[in-house]
């Protein structure tokens, strides 16, 4: 475990930093040093049609929720495109995302958002989680200044076609990757892996571009930078 | 409560834009199995000798000028329920009596207007406001009031002078129809006041039917209050009600609001007064115009704060029309029950590892009354194998929200984070019949396996199978007819097809694929090239003798 003290480019609060910058160790490997679910909007999106499991996965490996309820709200047509969250499924991604879930079905965007801002706002839940098919600046706006001022972190699972401007804390866009060797069968597909782009980041633009490849290890539920795959960075874009 | 020619009433009410004429002839025809007669006739019409149960012919030849409109059951019902909605600003208690009559329970709601008569007078300078013909009776039993209502109108009869009050009307007041009434007739005994009299033995053996005589004793018991007859109340007895008469009318949305606010208050000191909270509340707008208007909301926990009541209401307060106007306003309390009142704890820290389920339902309930009933759920294990079943998502409830069920085991394979329901089809390549998928096309794409895991085999539940009803065995006399009479030199070769299919013995049947059998699944968990992980599966084995060979469905996509 190397020191905090790599840390302190990143301001406090909004990354919720376990253990060290992968970009500041040799061999780009380590665990992910960012968690989602303390503070602040996210968006998470899909690099192309049909990665919402990946993502949906990417958020809860990621994710570090704190305490109470978690509200997740779901827009109809992604829930029937891509299926629906299971409980089940939830667990395996250990105690740190093991909360009491409430589901709420949205038929549309507005209220898929407005169910996200009155959830924020009521101080009810721990952490909202939306699947929903956008939003848009004016959306993550409002939603951006609910969180900081009521200080209830919310995670928005979109589709590859939310691009342009954001006023959230960061937008994260995943894809899977093929995955890792299985020990005990060759044929098998081992630890899942997945590629995850910090496209746009609020707090600290410099690090917008980067590339994480990452490995999801159901062993010790812990998000790893691969090892042996290089941490690249993509070109960067505008933080917005 | 009697409302005669109650159809016509509601047809002059529905057409108030542009009116009947009053003074033509005008009648309501039904049809019947005899053809159409008249339902209804107005006043103009009875004075030229047209009367209900006229054939519609005859009175056409009698009146070649009358006018006439089919009868609508229907809408009269629908009208007749509206305007029992709206009479329970008189008294909670409202039942609707026949095709045109009303019930109304008045104990305990006549010193509010001054007492009984008072009340009488009251409602029916209401409902002739309205132009609505109504005939009131007030008495101590359903059966007296009936008879008031049709026969000696306006009057109060206090409990005790029921039986004197009664023994003049004619025996028809007795809600009694066809032979009890015809034999009744017969045998000379036209007022109630003469059956007090009779022997009820003697008085039963006179008429040829047992029903007959049932009826004419049950009625006069119920009219005299010797047995009971309960009221069945259109709407349930509200636990709690708070209640708020306008000076003059209102007709805006914000005064409707501003009296909601207030009743919240007095509903919620009510409740708080006995200790209780209510799970569901009604707001009913009393139009002056004789409807009535109402929201309602359920709370996913027992509450009583005020400001809650008003949020949730207020999100449907559009929905109320006001009309020409709202004069009375009520709040009521559904589902009340015991509410237990738990000190939150004061410290942040302390209150932090345990949920608030009030403050989640409190999230809830305003999720509901924007979105939808039905749109919030609970995610909850069922100890089912088959995956599709082992989560139900019944509405949120509190109590179930506080408690987790540990009872069901977690499944043992791997579980994808997405799963579909139903499961889809997909065209499958496998190398092997009985091993993973090479490629399979999922969405009209082709999608290339390069590793595989697996399989998972599900079994199927064989005790929630209902097997299918055996197909029917012809029996003798149908077995001859369905033989083909054909000439047998001609066609002894499908003769015998015939009859070897008919004596087929069952166990052959049996051996034949039985599609509605469910069939083993096996689960596996493949990689395509582009990295996307799914949960694939076989329904069924090769040779399972459950059917043709088995499809491949995608249920699932893990991260």
């Amino acid at each position: 475990m190397s020191s905090v003290g790599s840390l302190s480019g990143l301001p406090k609060g909004v990354f919720r930093a376990r253990v060290s910058h992968p970009c500041t160790r040799a061999g780009g490997h380590g665990r992910f040093p960012f968690g989602l679910g303390q503070a602040g909007v996210h968006e998470i999106c899909e690099a192309g049609h049909g990665d919402l499991a990946a993502l949906t996965g990417f958020a809860l490996m990621a994710a570090n929720l704190r305490e109470g309820p978690v509200l997740w709200v779901s827009q109809f047509g992604l829930a029937r495109d891509h299926g629906q969250v299971l409980r089940a499924g939830l667990a395996q991604f250990g105690p740190r995302v093991d909360r009491p879930l409430v589901m709420v079905a949205a038929h549309k965007r507005v209220e898929a958002l407005w169910t996200v801002e009155e959830a924020i706002r009521s101080g009810a839940v721990g952490t909202v989680i939306a699947e929903l098919d956008g939003a848009d600046f004016t959306a993550s706006r409002r939603l951006a200044l609910a969180s900081s001022r009521h200080g209830c972190p919310a995670l928005l699972l979109m589709p590859y076609t939310r691009e342009g401007a954001t006023a959230a804390t960061a937008r994260w866009r995943v894809s899977p990757r093929p995955s890792g060797p299985n020990r005990f069968d060759a044929s098998a597909p081992g630890h899942p892996r997945l590629q995850a782009v910090l496209e746009r980041s609020r707090q600290s633009p410099h690090l917008a571009g980067s590339v994480y490849n990452l490995e999801w290890n159901d062993e010790t539920l812990s998000l790893n930078v691969a090892a042996g795959l290089a941490a690249d960075t993509a070109p960067s874009r505008e933080a917005g | 409560m009697w409302l005669p020619d109650w159809p016509l009433t509601r047809l002059h009410r529905a057409r108030r834009a542009e009116p009947l004429a009053a003074d033509a002839p005008f009648v309501l025809v039904d049809k019947t199995v005899h053809g159409l007669r008249l339902a209804c006739v107005n006043a103009a019409a009875r004075a030229h000798g047209l009367e209900a149960g006229l054939r519609f012919a005859d009175a056409k030849a009698r009146l070649p000028a009358l006018t006439y409109e089919e009868m609508d059951p229907l809408a009269d019902a629908a009208a007749l329920e509206g305007l029992a909605g709206w009479m329970i600003r008189f008294s909670p208690l409202v039942a609707l009596d026949g095709a045109d009559g009303l019930m109304l329970e008045v104990t305990g709601c006549a010193h509010l207007y001054g007492g009984e008569a008072e009340m009488l007078t009251h409602i029916s300078e209401r409902l002739a406001r309205h132009h609505i013909r109504a005939q009131l009776g007030l008495a101590g039993t359903q059966g007296a009031a009936w008879a008031i209502a049709r026969h000696r109108a306006g009057v109060c009869l206090a409990s005790d002078e029921t039986r004197i009050g009664l023994a003049a009307l004619p025996v028809a007041g007795l809600r009694l129809t066809g032979e009890a009434l015809v034999l009744l007739r017969r045998f000379g005994l036209v007022q109630i006041g003469q059956l007090y009299g009779i022997d009820r033995k003697a008085l039963a053996r006179r008429f040829r039917s047992a029903e007959a005589a049932g009826a004419v004793l049950l009625r006069l018991d119920q009219a005299l209050g010797q047995r009971a007859e309960p009221l069945d109340p259109l709407t349930p007895l509200p636990a709690r009600t708070a209640r708020l008469n306008c000076p003059e009318p209102i007709g805006s949305t914000q005064a409707v609001e501003l009296g909601l606010e207030r009743l919240a208050v007095m509903l919620c000191d009510e409740l708080a007064k006995s200790g209780q909270g209510a799970r569901g509340f009604a707001l009913h707008a009393f139009r002056v115009d004789g409807a009535v208007s109402s929201i309602a909301t359920t709370t996913a926990q027992a509450i009583r704060t005020p400001e809650h009541i008003i949020r949730l209401l207020s999100e449907k307060l559009d929905e109320i029309d006001p009309g020409f106007g709202i004069d009375v306003l009520l709040l009521e309390a559904r589902r009340t029950g015991a509410m237990d009142i738990s000190a939150q704890a004061l410290s942040g820290d302390l209150a932090a590892n345990a949920t608030d389920i009030a403050a989640v339902s409190a999230l809830v309930d305003r999720i509901r009354a924007k979105l939808g009933e039905d749109r919030v759920r609970l995610p909850v294990a069922i100890n089912s194998h088959i995956p599709e079943r082992a989560e139900a998502r019944p509405r949120f409830e509190a109590g179930a929200f506080g408690a987790e069920a540990a009872t069901v085991p977690m499944p043992v394979g791997p579980r994808p984070i997405r799963l579909f329901d139903p499961p889809e089809r997909v065209e499958v390549l496998a190398s092997v019949p009985d091993g993973p998928p090479v490629r399979f096309v999922w969405r009209r794409l082709t999608r290339r396996i390069v590793r595989a895991d697996g399989p998972e085999r599900i079994a199927p539940e064989w005790w929630r199978h209902q097997p299918a009803a055996p197909a029917p065995v012809p029996d003798e006399a149908e077995a001859k007819w369905l033989t083909p009479k054909l000439d047998p030199r001609a066609d002894a070769e499908l003769i015998a097809k015939a009859r070897a299919r008919l004596q087929a013995p069952p166990e052959a049947e049996a051996s034949q694929p039985v599609r509605a059998l469910p069939r083993a699944r096996d689960y596996y968990r493949i990689e395509d090239e582009t990295g996307h992980r799914y949960w694939v599966f076989r329904d069924g084995l090769y040779n399972d003798k459950r059917g043709g060979a088995p499809d491949w469905y995608v249920q699932g996509q893990f991260a």
